[in-house]
């Protein structure tokens, strides 16, 4: 059936393709750029040649190509990187080098993005929209001297779309998805609009609006969502459903070297969990039942505002501002449905969690009138308040919620001082006071050296911190039995990152092969590790405390080649983690994990058609887990997660001048849904086994897109 | 075939035209219901008249009607007894009004002297109302004998859990008492042995010192964070009265005749009931810690004598407690410094919903909630059955295993819900045989851990008499 469905689809492109005209290949499906320009860690934009950092650059193209709607979209193909979806909050974060979304930052126009837990960390990428966006760069390694607090694991900087060579830019589409393989008009699949304005009012002054809806009706699986009234666990969803609501709107003037632009970003989301539990409620005297369940409504609002301008001063010193307020807001809604009666009793609303912050970064460069040093200076300042309030976090039982206000006064400073054509260094600093933790001094060096024959190196050292999370700080769970707490004592985790990166860039045949070779060592470590550790025996107590530390080593490599129509990169990765656990007994060997990736990209020019197809290997993960074993004894063991392989495939044509665009495609073709993992704490040696969700099964997309350019 | 329906559904969509929504809303709704709220009551004890009441399964929408039809052994309508609405030939008809959720009737007892060979029974024999269906208790029971069963939901007080509560399922009454309203049980039965109340989580150790007012804080100093529930160590089970309700294995060893054999011990008082509101499902059943006492026990004849003392006090207060007949335990209060009535008479409670003291294995005393614990000490015997053996709906006399019955006073326990995971759930695939102290033997079976809110502690059983 499922090649059948292939074949199906395919004809039906084919058949399409040969009906059309044949037109010019237009830039939307033109092969990527070799060298494009960066902006993420840079003094100066500059191209990602010149770059002492290692920036990887995920271009609109490609985006397009992946019929991408938000950052989950397009990051599950990409080396070392994983998105890690949660089926019962419905959020879907990252883990890289092992660790998870805390310690990796997600900035757009360099600026954080706030979420109802983070300023930058803990992002939800299915709420970056990226329908106004032009490029994402991503950077692997601690970047704390660049970008503060939690760029520990790495960052992504997602840069908008901030000026148009037309007049009138009008863009609008459509997508329509299978969720695995189930769709329906309203009540399954996943349903997409957009539309986009841009327009140049005057030479100088540019502005987009953008508006995009994205209703994801959920995953049923075999489950029967809200109208279900047996206590069998079939209730609800597999996946929750959600809604987003995306609008965004720029403005920007630009004159000689000065630029000013102001944008704005409002998303309402709405995440529906339908309890799986069913009180049915029998009336024993009258044998009737009156089933009920409680459900539980989460409502997001973010709002984003940034200004930012760039410009020199005095003909010589650049400096770049940007001032940004943001808040978010998670309200949960909990009632009693009586669900034959498709009835709400006993509402309760209130606010889950909450965030906002006033942000402000300014970077001032070419500070030193010469040629082989550059000197950058900057300051980031964040006001950040939050709350969680008692359904979201563990606290002392009457107290309605926690809340905490950080201040962070950071300035940094770096510097870039070529000695030779082909060598330059790269040293920088940051001072961070805040009113919460002690001042922090973190740093950082990079040196680039160009060789012979398109040989490059570049040696890149980096720290960052994490700060704390609520759970660890504000936890209060004590009664008869328990007593965990927090630590409000806790000092940030500390981490470091250092990367080696060899690279070759050889053509052939006249420049009609290109090349691109890359192999990379990391070593990324974390001291001060917190961790939810025994304080005292007896009584038992528990509490977090900085205590552990996590190493990951490693190894990759990443090819690209160019061959006419043909784009092809191929990724190799082998990542090996260790934990010390000071507190117990552990076993701190290096657990390895290989990972593969290939993309490739095929246009045929006669069609204006282009192929792509995304392929990603992750081998079993192994991690050693704490097990009862036979004798009653609490012993390491290793627990295995099962490997997997995700693949996409699209097929994206474009009509009459470009003005119109279908991409069809299929997402997750190998049908993973969930692997089988052993690795987690508890239960015995032998015992059973979890699963852990990553996919809703194949899936199928066809996007229709219509350009307006005048 | 299903792919290619939803690659149709998206094209259509697409172009408009198309509506691949499907109506999943397959609810049936049960029928209209009209029981009655008990399925017995005691002639016995009706004194001039008494309202025989009938629910609905959902409040009426539509006016009707239903008919009760009166079946009478060895009495007459209208001499021995009457109804008001009165009886036209042997049949009640009462309206059913729009927008109301229960009716009832009045039962008249003219003959003050019907004895147990008398029995009325009152049947519902027609609905009209759309949708009706006559089930459920479709009658309702008078006569001399043991309560038929029902539906109970004893008042345990929401998550704070404030009350035990003692329940008679034979004459289905109920008697609630404030969790921490008292200290120490001392038994009725022949031995001399004391209790302390695991339902406020106390603990007792006893010392080797035998004089009361030599011991002071100090002595004890190190030993009080160990004489603790919840401490997990499992060398603090020697601390409690063993959760199966032995009175032979009481924290308190037996008081012996000769004073100078009876130890002094330290007592942790326990907490008193939490006032808190915690989140949904949850509870706050421990308040405050209700300090430390030094006591120590003797005999008098055929009475204890208790002599207690705050820990640095060198000077003691002592208090004369008789065995009390007809009762499982003789009850005194810290609070009041007095002798306390907390339970009914040993042969009139089976079950009483308490917090209660546990043993986790390996890991020693554990507080627990929602405990139902039965009469042990007056005689009632219980076991449970797994859906896997029977429904509880199937289950009949001739299902009952004489030797399974057993005297731990935890079969029921906390057994009857899973409360390990974020969400608070019943059981569904247990039941319980309880056998009382009459030798009436009842199945019992939990329908509610949660209130609608989804709050904690409020607790729901039905039960059916097996004969």
């Amino acid at each position: 059936m499922t090649r059948k469905y292939i074949i199906y689809f395919t004809t039906l492109i084919v058949t399409t393709s040969l009906f059309a005209q044949r037109e010019v290949l237009k830039d939307s499906s033109k092969v990527e750029k070799l060298d494009q320009v960066v902006v993420t860690g840079q003094h100066n934009p500059q191209s990602v040649g010149k770059s002492v950092f290692e920036v990887k650059v995920i271009s609109r193209n490609d985006i397009e190509r992946q019929a991408g709607n938000n950052l989950a979209d397009v990051l599950s193909n990409t080396l070392n990187l994983n998105v890690t979806p949660n089926t019962s909050t419905g959020k879907s974060g990252v883990s890289l080098f092992g660790l998870d979304s805390q310690y990796f930052k997600v900035l757009v126009d360099n600026v954080p993005i706030i979420n109802e837990e983070g300023m930058g960390n803990n992002t939800d990428l299915t709420l970056i929209n990226l329908d106004d966006v032009e490029r994402i760069e991503i950077v692997e390694g601690a970047m704390g001297v660049q970008y503060g607090a939690n760029a520990v694991s790495g960052i992504i900087n997602v840069i908008t779309k901030k000026s148009s060579k037309k007049d009138w830019e009008i863009s609008t589409y459509i997508q329509e998805e299978t969720v695995g393989d189930e769709y329906e008009l309203f009540n399954k699949g996943r349903h997409i609009q957009s539309i986009k304005l841009g327009h140049n009012f005057t030479e100088n002054l540019y502005a987009n609006a953008v508006f995009s809806r994205n209703d994801f009706a959920g995953f049923w699986n075999d489950r029967f969502g809200e109208k279900y009234d047996r206590n069998d666990g079939l209730r609800g969803y597999e996946w929750l459903p959600k809604l987003q609501q995306n609008t965004k709107m720029l403005l920007s003037y630009q004159k000689n070297d000065f630029a000013i632009f102001y944008r704005f970003d409002y998303l309402n989301e709405t995440i529906e969990h339908y309890n799986e539990l069913v009180d049915v409620n029998e009336n024993p005297a009258t044998g009737t039942t009156r089933p009920i369940a409680q459900d539980e409504i989460f409502t997001n609002n973010r709002f984003y505002h940034h200004l930012n301008a760039t410009g020199s001063l005095l003909k010589k010193v650049n400096y770049n501002i940007s001032v940004s307020y943001q808040e978010q807001t998670k309200d949960l809604e909990r009632y009693t449905y009586i669900i034959r009666e498709n009835k709400k009793e006993n509402v309760e609303e209130g606010e889950y969690q909450q965030r906002s912050a006033f942000f402000s970064r300014g970077t001032f460069s070419n500070l030193i009138n010469s040629k082989s040093v550059s000197l950058q200076t900057g300051f980031e300042l964040t006001n950040e308040r939050g709350s969680g309030s008692a359904v979201a976090v563990v606290i002392t039982p009457g107290e309605e919620k926690i809340t905490q206000n950080l201040e962070n006064y950071d300035f940094f400073a770096s510097s870039e001082i070529t000695l030779s054509d082909r060598f330059s260094f790269c040293p920088g600093a940051r001072v961070s006071f805040s009113n919460l933790f002690d001042t922090q001094f973190i740093g950082s060096l990079s040196a680039k050296q160009i060789l012979n024959n398109g040989w490059e190196l570049r040696a890149i050292l980096g720290s960052a911190n994490r700060t704390p999370n609520y759970d660890e700080l504000y936890t209060y769970f004590v009664d008869v039995n328990h007593n965990v707490q927090g630590n409000p004592e806790l000092l940030p985790e500390k981490g470091l990152s250092a990367f080696l990166h060899i690279k070759k860039h050889s053509s052939f045949n006249d420049g009609k092969i290109r090349i691109k070779n890359k192999l990379s060592f990391n070593y990324l470590g974390l001291d001060d590790r917190i961790e939810l550790i025994v304080v005292q025996q007896n009584p038992l107590q528990f509490q977090y405390s900085n205590i552990d530390s996590y190493r990951a080593i490693g190894a990759f490599t990443e090819k690209e080649i160019f061959f006419g129509n043909f784009n092809v990169q191929l990724g190799a990765s082998l990542q090996g983690i260790s934990k010390v656990l000071e507190t117990r007994n552990n076993n701190e060997d290096y657990l390895f994990n290989l990972q593969l990736n290939a993309n490739f990209g095929y246009t045929l020019p006669k069609w204006n058609t282009t192929f792509s197809a995304f392929i990603k290997y992750i081998s079993e993960q192994q991690q050693f887990v704490e097990k009862t074993n036979d004798a009653g004894e609490q012993v390491f063991e290793t627990g295995k997660t099962d490997g997997y392989n995700w693949m996409d495939v699209t097929i994206s044509k474009s009509f009459f001048n470009g003005s119109f665009v279908a991409t069809v495609g299929s997402r997750n073709i190998f049908d993973v849904t969930s692997v089988n993992t052993t690795a987690f704490d508890g239960g015995t040696h032998n015992g059973p086994g979890a699963q852990i969700p990553l996919g809703y099964g194949r899936s199928y997309f066809l996007k229709l897109m219509y350009n307006l350019k005048l | 075939m299903k792919p290619f329906k939803n690659i149709i559904c998206i094209f259509l969509t697409l172009v408009g035209l198309s509506s691949c929504g499907s109506d999943d809303n397959n609810l049936t709704s049960d029928p209209f219901v009209v029981a009655f709220e008990t399925l017995s009551g005691n002639l016995g004890e009706i004194q001039a008249n008494e309202n025989i009441n009938l629910i609905y399964s959902q409040t009426a929408k539509n006016n009707g009607a239903f008919t009760i039809s009166i079946n009478v052994e060895n009495a007459v309508y209208g001499i021995d007894f009457t109804t008001e609405p009165a009886a036209i030939d042997g049949k009640i008809t009462l309206q059913i009004n729009e927008g109301s959720s229960n009716n009832a009737f009045l039962f008249n007892k003219l003959n003050p002297n019907l004895d147990e060979t008398t029995q009325i029974t009152f049947t519902v024999t027609n609905i009209d109302y759309p949708n009706a269906e006559i089930r459920g208790n479709t009658s309702h029971v008078l006569n001399s004998e043991a309560a038929l069963g029902g539906s109970i939901q004893p008042e345990v007080g929401g998550p704070n859990e404030q009350f035990q509560v003692y329940v008679d399922l034979s004459g289905k009454t109920f008697t609630k008492v404030q969790r921490d309203a008292w200290d120490l049980a001392f038994f009725s039965q022949d031995e001399f042995r004391v209790g302390i109340n695991g339902a406020i989580y106390m603990a007792a150790a006893e010392l080797q010192e035998t004089n009361i007012d030599n011991i002071t804080q100090a002595d004890v100093e190190d030993l009080m964070p160990q004489v603790a529930v919840g401490t997990f160590d499992p060398a603090n089970e020697i601390y409690i009265d063993y959760p199966d309700g032995d009175i032979n294995r009481t924290a308190i060893e037996e008081i012996n005749l000769d004073d100078d054999q009876n130890k002094v011990y330290l007592v942790n008082l326990g907490y008193e009931v939490g006032t808190e509101s915690p989140t949904n499902g949850s509870v706050a059943v421990a308040g405050d810690a209700r300090g430390w006492r030094k006591l120590k026990i003797l005999r008098t004849g055929d009475a204890y004598i208790l002599q207690y003392a705050n820990l640095n006090d060198t000077s003691h207060q002592e208090i004369t407690i008789n065995k009390s007949a007809g009762f499982n335990a003789t009850f005194f209060s810290f609070n009041t410094n007095s002798v306390v009535n907390v339970e009914p008479e040993a042969g009139r409670w089976d079950i009483n919903f308490t917090v209660f003291t546990n043993i986790i294995d390996g890991a020693g005393s554990y507080g627990y909630s929602d405990g139902v614990l039965h009469n042990r000490k007056g005689g009632v015997t219980a076991y449970s059955v797994t859906k896997d053996q029977y429904t509880y709906e199937n289950f009949n006399t001739s299902n009952v295993i004489a030797n399974n019955f057993k005297m731990d006073q935890l079969v029921i326990g906390a057994s009857w819900r899973d409360v390990m995971n974020e969400e608070k759930v019943l059981v569904n695939n247990i039941f319980y045989i309880i056998k009382d102290s009459n030798g009436n033997v009842y199945k019992l079976k939990f329908t509610a851990l949660l209130n609608d809110n989804g709050q904690r502690g409020y607790p729901e059983f039905k039960y059916e008499l097996l004969k």
